[in-house]
């Protein structure tokens, strides 16, 4: 229950992620989207309002004034031919008339009767038009008496006032007759009124809505203008950092984007000039080394034959050799061979750089590759195998060998014996390699490898210190095992055992061919051999 | 070594001078009898005058390469060719090879190995049974060390020769490279398994009725070659 809470949690932080980062994406249409909308609120809001509020203010005033008048004409005509105290009924009767004007209002009239007591005449409807609805304020500035003054000719005037019953509006007036003694009131409804307005109000407040979602699209569109330049030009970008230097943007009209887009591939072909030049200086300095290998390999052929006639000189008895210049002999002999495998070493790294090295596959035995490495150069004394026969892997037997021979053979120089060789085989799961792998290691019992080190062992003519005495290797040992396994798709690393010595894992896929299929280290002989299979 | 055999006699055929006379130095006191040409025009000359044993070739010659003089050699004689190339570059070799070399060695060489190559190369063409054998049309026998097909004598190099010796002693048993080259090349366990498949194409260009169809040599995939009786 509660794994199943955590993963659910997970899973909507996950997808809250997710649209964040859209939303982050799009940050700059999104802010577009929201300026164009407020702009648009803002001119839709403050237009509607005042077109609300002037019609409001006509459609009110308009009925208000024709209301009024009415009414203000039914006082004089109706109210004013009543006696001076009427009955109850000559008041009703007199109301029903007035309210049967044109305006359709509500009429109440107060009078004192002959017997002075106060009575009402009400025309009725409205659920009764009372005294009661009419507000205090009105009633008291309907009765009072103002002063006669040369500004104000009457003693009571038409009062009006809009109050609000039961969500509609009302207009109640009242007025007192100069002379006479009833007062009338008058309430009308102005729901229709309140109705066309509402009705307005909705007509604007969907204007306003349409100019919003109008404006929204509009700034969807100006930014797209914007973004799909800006897109575009991420998108090359991109691809002009996955290394496609001849990436280049169509530039097109003036503007700000245009600019950049040009800017961007005035910087992208500098770019790939600089690139093009350094390429071609590492070529140069690939080429030159490759030539220079290959020069040196002629004179050193020339030399290393004539050393072979001076070494058997040497090993002859009783020697042909003058015993006082026989170490001087011993020397060419030994410095040539080193600089035989110096050679050959460097003619093998130039293949490596220049992506001329080739597989020959073959299918071979491990443990019997392993066997053969170790008697071909007399070390069976100082190496413990750990290898069952019957692992069986298509590789490139010589590669293999050029691998073995160097982790060995470091091992054995700078870690101490026994060196312990083991094989295992690795199933295609563990390994990330299709059809498995063949795992070697090669462990010594030396001090271990010093941390600062670890990472540059496999460094080209890397020493661990500059004060250590020249070692018998040339510097490219390790650098090649490791450029070896690498052709093969494979992969060295280096570590120390917990306890102690240094540990070599060499891990080499069980079918190179399987392994990259297609690849260019494809052996066209051996493909051309099997043709019949 | 070998006091009692004839003495062998190579031709050597190296542009380069000091190449040439420290070569000629090493393999004469490896106890061979040696000619050297400097170009690939002396050498062919060389070989129609003095019929060599055997015969050492540098690939970057001036004038005519050593792949087309190795491929002019082929088309009359059958005599072994070790190719002597400065670079080890695969298409060299493969090249090489297609042209009808036996072998190769990188420069630089040391003597005692070119030495040991070509004394493997030499002992192919040596008999040692005196059976034959017959597979279909093509007739072997090991006596008179000739291969017929058909009733015709097939032109075989005794590298050839060697491998279809090997593969016939053991018929219906699939051989690995790595076995024919100890077997037929006397390379130790690296040798170079290009070897076998090239010469594997040229024997079946000869002995094979299709040899893009082969039924005789066949191929075992992740073995090597087995050698068929037809059916």
């Amino acid at each position: 229950m509660t794994q199943e809470h955590q993963g659910g949690g997970r899973g909507w932080s996950a997808a809250r992620k997710g649209v964040w980062s859209r939303l982050r994406f799009t940050s700059l249409r999104l802010r577009l989207v929201v300026v164009f909308g407020l702009v648009a609120l803002t001119a839709a809001v403050s237009a509607s309002g005042i077109a609300y509020w002037l019609n409001r203010e006509s459609v009110l005033t308009r009925t208000q004034d024709a209301v009024l008048r009415a009414f203000e004409q039914e006082m004089q005509n109706r109210a004013g031919a009543l006696p001076e105290h009427p009955t109850q009924d000559e008041l009703q009767r007199t109301a029903g008339q007035m309210a049967n004007s044109s305006q359709r209002f509500t009429v109440l009239l107060v009078a004192e009767n002959p017997e002075g007591q106060t009575v009402y005449g009400s025309s009725g409807g409205l659920n009764g038009f009372s005294l009661g609805d009419v507000p205090e304020s009105l009633r008291e500035a309907v009765t009072e008496r103002q002063k006669v003054t040369s500004n104000n000719k009457y003693p009571h005037h038409l009062y009006w006032q809009r109050i609000v019953e039961d969500d509609t509006p009302y207009l109640v007036a009242g007025t007192k007759l100069i002379g006479g003694g009833t007062t009338g009131y008058m309430l009308k409804s102005l729901g229709p009124e309140a109705k066309d307005l509402g009705s307005l109000a909705w007509s604007l407040g969907i204007a306003t809505g349409l100019a919003l979602i109008g404006s929204a699209l509009l700034a969807h569109a100006a930014a797209t203008t914007v973004l799909k330049p800006v897109q575009r030009l991420g998108t090359a970008a991109r691809r002009l950092g996955e290394g496609k230097l001849d990436t280049r943007l169509r530039v097109s009209g003036t503007d700000e984007l245009a600019d950049l887009s040009r800017t961007f591939n005035k910087a992208a072909e500098a770019l790939e000039k600089r690139v093009a030049d350094m390429a071609a200086r590492d070529e140069a300095s690939r080429r030159f080394v490759a030539d220079m290998s290959h020069e040196l390999r002629t004179p050193l052929t020339a030399i290393t034959a004539v050393t072979e006639v001076l070494e058997e000189e040497l090993e002859f008895e009783g020697g042909g050799i003058d015993p006082m210049i026989q170490p001087a002999v011993r020397l060419v002999v030994s410095e040539t061979r080193r600089l035989n495998d110096l050679v050959e070493n460097l003619m093998e790294v130039t293949r490596f750089d220049a992506g001329t090295a080739r597989l020959v596959l073959d299918d071979v035995d491990v443990a019997d590759q392993i066997t053969a490495c170790i008697d071909a150069r007399a070390w069976l004394d100082a190496v413990e195998l750990d290898a069952a026969r019957g692992i069986h892997a298509r590789i490139d037997p010589r590669r293999l060998d050029v691998i073995l021979a160097n982790l060995i053979g470091n091992a054995l120089k700078h870690g101490g014996s026994p060196v312990r060789v083991s094989v295992r085989e690795e199933p295609a799961e563990d390994s990330g390699m299709p059809g498995g792998s063949v795992v070697i290691q090669v462990r010594d019992h030396g001090p271990g490898i010093p941390e600062e080190v670890l990472p540059h062992v496999f460094d080209r003519f890397y020493k661990a210190s500059a004060s250590r005495p020249r070692s018998e290797g040339s510097g490219l040992g390790l650098s090649i095992a490791l450029e070896n396994a690498h052709i093969h798709g494979g992969e060295i690393t280096a570590a120390n055992s917990p306890e102690g010595g240094a540990v070599f894992t060499l891990r080499l896929p069980r079918d190179v061919s399987a392994a990259e299929d297609g690849e260019k280290a494809g052996d066209a002989g051996d493909e051309g051999a099997e043709g019949d299979a | 070594m070998g006091q009692n055999e004839r003495v062998p006699s190579l031709l050597l055929i190296e542009d380069d001078d000091a190449i040439r006379t420290a070569l000629e130095l090493s393999l004469t006191r490896q106890g061979h009898r040696v000619a050297t040409a400097a170009s690939g025009e002396d050498g062919l000359k060389l070989l129609r005058e003095q019929r060599p044993d055997l015969i050492v070739l540098d690939v970057m010659l001036p004038g005519i390469d050593g792949f087309e003089v190795c491929r002019r050699i082929r088309r009359t004689d059958q005599l072994p060719i070790i190719l002597l190339t400065a670079r080890s570059d695969d298409i060299d070799v493969v090249v090489g090879l297609e042209s009808g070399a036996d072998d190769y060695v990188v420069k630089p060489v040391q003597g005692r190995v070119l030495d040991a190559r070509i004394r493997a190369v030499l002992r192919r063409g040596e008999r040692e049974s005196s059976d034959s054998a017959t597979f279909g049309s093509l007739v072997i026998d090991r006596s008179a060390m000739t291969v017929t097909k058909n009733g015709e004598d097939l032109q075989l190099t005794p590298t050839e020769l060697r491998l279809l010796l090997e593969l016939s002693r053991r018929p219906g048993q699939a051989l690995s490279r790595q076995q024919l080259l100890r077997l037929v090349w006397e390379h130790d366990y690296l040798g170079d398994s290009r070897l076998v498949d090239a010469c594997v194409q040229r024997l079946r260009a000869k002995v094979e009725d299709v040899p893009s169809s082969p039924t005789l040599i066949r191929t075992v995939r992740g073995v090597g070659y087995r050698l068929d009786p037809p059916q």
